[in-house]
């Protein structure tokens, strides 16, 4: 799906690869560190974070939930603008348009800054193979089209580069020795691309929010290269996905309240622009012509589907990633697609239709529900996980073994005499595998664990056997219930018989 | 090659393609979320911020120094001043002892006068699109310093807006390597969303075509999580605080 980064093979033998790699696995982890104790101490220091998360929340739902509408109020009112608004329900059509504007514009080069969209599309390869310069000028952006990857990270896309590889990458750039330190080699990207900027033809952005009642869109970020790419250049280009909408500027206090903090950690970033139409006839800078490009390639595939509509209320800040135990250890590159760490087990598989192909990342999870606990608009990605477990099972791609295993055990448990009998015969049949209390051979069903784990072996008498013995001790032990608390229990007991509520007996 | 095709005829074809995508696009959502397309603006009942924050206020004094506070902590500078005098000289000093040679400025009466070409005979200063025929994005990327007024400021964020126009650039708070920001109190408020929700009132046909929020110098963290400042924007950005 991606040629540009290593999708072979399955999740776990991609995770392999990064778990060999040390610096990468340690990259990860102090990053996605950093970031989460920036967001805890921002969203601390903000305080009433859930109430602000519920708003969050509350806004994209209702964006989502009427998004015909609202998109279509954007579309209007950006061409009351000036901007010259596109559809492409797919990549080929996305790419199409791109094309179109870039052979009328008789384009020469392109500057971009970050956008998964773009990346989502491999719309760099389409220009290039159309012998257009395509120039990333995020730093971490530019530093892994360098190096001729992806990204890694939703927020921070070089993560899995250290500064000697950077150093080389861009060594080999410049033509000249530049040393691994991080303001000289900072700088000498500035100096690059300083010249793209002002030379190129087509600026290329993505789009983090548009506001539908005025037909504006809004770019975050620190390094400037956005404000460049849509200040100098004569022509943009804006890939937005159909769902960034936010309904006013109003809400857009609430997006900025939450995308940064959870992003970063930071109050704000330092630049946040809001774009309305091309430069106006008399200013001095500003594209004059200025096209969006509203994206849905699989996105609309979600909406009506109450278990995955909410995956379009993501604001894209890589909050999940960086609390996710599964992403710290493996990083991005291991989960195959553009969007990598929680949201992107959720997202590759929704935005390919193609449930059975990315099926396996679905399993990169422990659905541990930190990912929740850390979006700003609550999406319950680890809920999401199981769904797609679940219709991957039901499409018939599950794994064989594994339902025979849970039909068997399913067998076993339905008759206690039965289940008594399989745990005495394996009791019997564990003997010549078992050396100090544990099972150690890696055979069969317990190659995985036993790999790097021993398996304890079954106990010489299971707890009913012990039942008899542990319910005489203690009565004979346990002091007598008082006789307040004995009428307290005999009264819960006597309601709840009175209120029907049968389960969780046992006889 | 739709080369030989004029870029107005071009446009209006791809305008014609793009309505007919568009009817297509917006039944597909309403299919999906399973009604008839949605014509009339719904309810929305969530509105912007929670209902405790917009009540949130600071006083003249905590406005100024959280703003100070939260300006400073990113690595921007922050200096307090009483007169747009002061102003003035505090530029021309900085830009004498920076040894600068080019400063560009909006072309706004209030840095007029200034007066920094008297003040700072040997520096030569540019005020924006002051001649048609000027390279404008040139004489900015080659300033030293450039100077803006904000048209206003949140304290919570430590954030100033500047917005374009005619006479106001977007690169003169962009592409040189020093920033000034002239900031008059009275513009400087507490929340980001005072300077949000002025925008849905003045309507689309009046919006500025960029308004760009600053919150100090341009950053990056990409090679291994170190802070470099001044990746494209300017790595050095002062905010005077005037009145």
């Amino acid at each position: 799906m991606n040629p540009a980064q290593s999708t072979q093979g399955t999740v776990k033998e991609r995770a392999d690869v990064a778990l060999n790699n040390d610096f990468l696995r340690n990259a990860v982890k102090f990053t996605t560190e950093r970031l989460r104790s920036g967001k805890q101490a921002a969203a601390t220091e903000h305080g009433n974070w859930e109430e602000w998360r519920e708003r969050g929340r509350q806004i994209r739902l209702h964006t989502i939930a009427h998004l015909d509408y609202y998109l279509n109020t954007f579309v209007e009112n950006a061409r009351k603008n000036g901007v010259h608004v596109h559809f492409a329900p797919d990549t080929a059509a996305a790419t199409d348009i791109v094309m179109t504007i870039a052979r009328h514009k008789q384009a020469e080069s392109v500057v971009k800054s970050k956008s998964m969209v773009s990346e989502e599309l491999h719309i760099n390869r389409a220009l290039e193979l159309a012998g257009i310069e395509t120039i990333e000028s995020d730093l971490g952006e530019y530093i892994i089209q360098l190096a001729g990857e992806g990204p890694s990270h939703i927020v921070i896309p070089a993560i899995h580069k250290n500064r000697y590889q950077i150093a080389e990458l861009l060594s080999e750039d410049a033509g000249e020795e530049l040393p691994p330190d991080t303001t000289i080699l900072a700088g000498y990207v500035r100096r690059k691309l300083r010249e793209k900027f002002l030379g190129a033809d087509i600026g290329m952005t993505g789009c983090n929010f548009a506001i539908a009642e005025t037909g504006s869109m809004v770019l975050f970020e620190n390094e400037g290269n956005a404000r460049m790419v849509t200040t100098l250049p004569k022509t943009q280009i804006t890939l937005m996905g159909m769902e960034r909408i936010i309904p006013s500027w109003e809400d857009l206090e609430v997006m900025a309240t939450l995308l940064p903090r959870s992003a970063t950690g930071q109050r704000l970033t330092m630049y946040m622009s809001g774009i309305t139409g091309p430069k106006r006839t008399a200013d001095g800078d500003g594209p004059e012509e200025m096209h969006i490009i509203i994206v849905d390639n699989g996105r609309s595939e979600q909406l009506g589907d109450p278990e995955f509509q909410e995956l379009l209320n993501c604001i894209r800040c890589g909050a999940c990633l960086n609390v996710c135990p599964v992403y710290r250890h493996i990083g991005g590159h291991s989960y195959g697609g553009t969007y990598s760490g929680p949201i992107g087990a959720v997202l590759t598989p929704a935005l390919n239709r193609n449930v059975a192909e990315w099926d396996d990342i679905a399993n990169a999870s422990s659905l541990c529900g930190a990912c929740y606990e850390a979006c700003p608009v609550k999406i319950p990605l680890h809920d999401m996980l199981v769904y797609l477990r679940r219709r991957k099972v039901e499409r018939g791609h599950g794994n064989r073994w594994e339902s025979l295993g849970m039909k068997g055990f399913a067998v076993l448990m339905a008759n206690s005499k039965r289940l008594a009998l399989a745990l005495k015969m394996g009791r019997i049949a564990q003997k010549p595998v078992v050396h100090d209390k544990g099972i150690t051979i890696k055979m069969g069903p317990l190659k995985g664990w036993n790999t790097y784990r021993v398996a304890p072996s079954m106990a010489d008498h299971s707890f009913r056997e012990h039942w008899q013995e542990l319910s005489e001790e203690t009565r004979r032990t346990a002091p007598p219930m008082d006789a307040q608390t004995r009428d307290r229990m005999e009264q819960i007991l006597r309601q709840r018989r009175a209120s029907g509520i049968t389960g969780g007996q046992h006889e | 090659m739709n080369n030989s095709q004029s870029t107005p005829d071009w446009l209006q074809q791809l305008e014609e393609q793009s309505r007919i995508s568009q009817q297509a696009f917006m039944d597909n959502i309403s299919t999906r979320l399973r009604r008839p397309r949605m014509t009339e603006a719904p309810a929305h009942p969530y509105r912007g911020a929670p209902e405790f924050w917009s009540g949130f206020q600071w006083s003249e004094q905590q406005r100024i120094d959280k703003f100070t506070t939260h300006f400073q902590e990113v690595g921007g500078h922050v200096v307090r001043l009483q007169t747009m005098g002061e102003a003035a000289e505090f530029i021309a000093d900085h830009a004498m002892q920076m040894g600068a040679r080019y400063l560009v400025r909006q072309q706004q009466p209030e840095l007029a006068a200034l007066r920094l070409e008297e003040r700072l005979p040997d520096v030569q200063i540019s005020s924006w699109n002051s001649d048609p025929d000027e390279a404008w994005t040139a004489r900015a990327a080659e300033a030293d310093i450039g100077v803006v007024i904000a048209d206003g400021a949140a304290a919570y964020t430590g954030t100033v807006m500047v917005t374009s126009a005619a006479q106001q650039g977007r690169s003169v708070s962009l592409l040189p390597t020093v920033c000034i920001v002239i900031l008059p109190v009275d513009r400087l408020y507490t929340r980001l969303g005072e300077l949000l929700i002025p925008m849905d009132e003045i309507g689309r046909e009046n919006l500025p075509a960029g308004m760009h929020f600053i919150s100090g110098p341009s950053r990056s963290s990409d090679i291994e999580n170190d802070l470099t400042i001044g990746v494209h924007g300017p790595g050095i950005i002062y905010t005077l605080l005037v009145g």
